[in-house]
């Protein structure tokens, strides 16, 4: 049947609906600054880093990823509010919505997209961090495959937050409200206690974690839970879908 | 359900809360027909068309669309018809021709139906310009070749000529009028003018408070009209009694 080609297309046809809404400005500038924060510290003080001992990319993170974990949280939050607000804009949605396609079809093109959008952010800051490394520290042993599996490692943990700023946009017809929302999230998860075992898979919150806080096992079972919070997002999404109906 | 009909409501009802915006209604639109939906402001057309695209969800009642029914074939009813609801729906960021251009690969339909959708509204001139810059009448004509596009079997137009000038009017009128014939499409217009659709339509349905008060041919309006004694030398006139009788009879009911 020919209908079934449409969910495999949809982010592709996501994509077109983006142009001229600055969200791929928008990634690339935020990548941009993350990649800033390494640099800019290291070069206003790097003999308190160079001195450390231990693996540079260690020391590099420690120092930077909080603040460079926050700007891309809040470009997660940016890029879902600027996805719904084109399709609410102009009520370009209720045409969505009227034609032959799964519900929830809208909202996991919409998930793809933001997705691959963060590993632009966090490819330009993981290049960052590897020329901090190349030029202020001299050990250089292995530093691919470490780079590798912190990028992979924090691009999951941003997953969560990504379905549930998502959901939230689909939510709100004004942007703003969902803007709003988004940032006072951001900045209550950075105010939780950094310790404790479930505020670290909170959506908002999981992004600041860092792959060499945990061991082999214990990154994977957060990779599975994050993955798991993405699927429920995703089924509270298709309820909410349902409810709605009735009231509009 | 009878051959002819191509959609077919069964008591279809709508509650928000404790109001009913659409009551039992039972619609029966033959298949290759104009049928314009007629009812004054708030009467539930709008509401009733959301409904047969799944956008709303009836409190209680069903449907049949195409022998297709509803939930169980929402996809396959929805790639039958094209809508037009309330205002027009697009993406403001894009111009007209990307507009449809989203609407062609979701709809899986050949290159040429994008051209032919905005010749048909006489939008190819402006097919390039960014939709949130469009006239009001141009993004009439822009929702119009939305649902347009493809000439799908099933017509859902809420409304379609609001907002155009008096020639965009006429060119939508006519349209609307020679689609059965050219693309053996069923139309479901919507109004607040009788003597407006009785120029494009074969069968009228006339809703007040979310009740049909008729349904049928204009000849069979007007004998109904002439048998509870209201005027029938103008068809403005016979439509606000039949409503003002209508509102006075509710009156007395509640
Ligand atoms: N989401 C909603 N919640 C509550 N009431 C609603 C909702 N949508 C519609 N209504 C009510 O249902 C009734 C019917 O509305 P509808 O839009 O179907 O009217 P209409 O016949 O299309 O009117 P018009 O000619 O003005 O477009 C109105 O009284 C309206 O206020
Ligand atoms: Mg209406």
């Amino acid at each position: 049947m020919s209908g079934t080609r449409v969910p495999f297309l949809q982010p592709f046809l996501e994509t077109r609906k983006l142009r001229r809404t600055g969200f791929c400005p928008a990634f690339l500038g935020g990548g941009l600054l993350g990649a800033l924060v390494p640099a800019v510290n290291m070069a206003v003080r790097a003999e308190s880093f160079t001195s450390q001992s231990g693996s540079p990319f260690r020391i590099l993170m420690d120092a930077n990823w909080q603040l460079m974990a926050q700007l891309n949280i809040f470009l997660v939050v940016c890029g879902a509010c600027i996805l719904y607000h084109t399709e609410y804009a102009d009520n370009g949605i209720q045409k969505a919505r009227s034609l032959p396609m799964r519900p929830l079809c809208l909202f996991l093109g919409k998930l793809t997209i933001l997705a691959v959008s963060c590993l632009l952010p966090l490819c330009i800051e993981a290049l960052s961090l590897l020329l901090c490394r190349a030029h202020w520290f001299s050990d250089s042993a292995g530093a691919g495959r470490q780079l590798l599996a912190g990028l992979a490692f924090e691009l999951v943990l941003l997953l969560p937050t990504a379905a549930a700023m998502l959901f939230l946009s689909s939510m709100c017809q004004n942007m703003w409200i969902s803007l709003g929302a988004g940032v006072i999230l951001v900045f209550f998860s950075s105010m939780l206690p950094q310790g404790s075992a479930a505020v670290a898979l909170m959506p908002f919150a999981s992004p600041y974690r860092m792959l060499h806080q945990f061991s082999g096992r214990e990154a994977l079972w957060m990779c599975a839970l994050c993955l798991g919070e993405v699927l429920l997002f995703c089924a509270a999404e298709r309820i909410y879908h349902n409810i709605r109906r009735c009231f509009s | 359900m009878s051959e002819m009909n191509i959609i077919e409501t069964q008591n279809l009802t709508k509650t928000y809360g404790d109001f009913t915006a659409v009551s039992h209604l039972n619609l029966h639109i033959k298949k290759g027909s104009v049928y314009g939906f007629l009812g004054p402001n708030g009467a539930g057309k709008s509401t009733t068309m959301k409904m047969l695209l799944g956008l709303a969800k009836p409190t209680s009642g069903s449907f049949h669309i195409n022998r297709k029914s509803y939930p169980k074939d929402r996809i396959a009813i929805l790639r039958d018809m094209g809508s037009f609801i309330e205002a027009p729906a697009f993406y403001g960021n894009l111009t007209g021709e990307e507009n449809l251009e989203i609407l062609r690969r979701i709809l899986q339909l050949p290159k040429s139906a994008v051209a032919d959708a905005l010749e048909l509204t006489g939008l190819t001139e402006h097919r390039k310009r960014q939709a949130k810059k469009y006239s009001l009448g141009m993004k009439q004509r822009l929702g119009l070749a939305g649902a347009l596009l493809g000439h799908p079997p099933i017509l859902i137009l809420d409304e379609p000529t609001n907002g155009l000038d008096p020639i965009g009017i006429h060119e939508i009128r006519t349209l609307v009028r020679s689609l059965p014939e050219k693309y053996d499409c069923t139309v479901l217009v919507s109004s607040h003018l009788l003597p407006e659709v009785e120029l494009m339509a074969d069968d009228f349905g006339i809703l007040n408070h979310g009740r049909l008060l008729f349904e049928g041919t204009m000849d069979a309006l007007k004998r109904t009209a002439e048998n509870a004694g209201l005027p029938t030398y103008n068809l403005e006139e016979t439509f606000l009694s039949l409503i003002d009788m209508d509102n006075r009879n509710r009156g007395e009911r509640i």
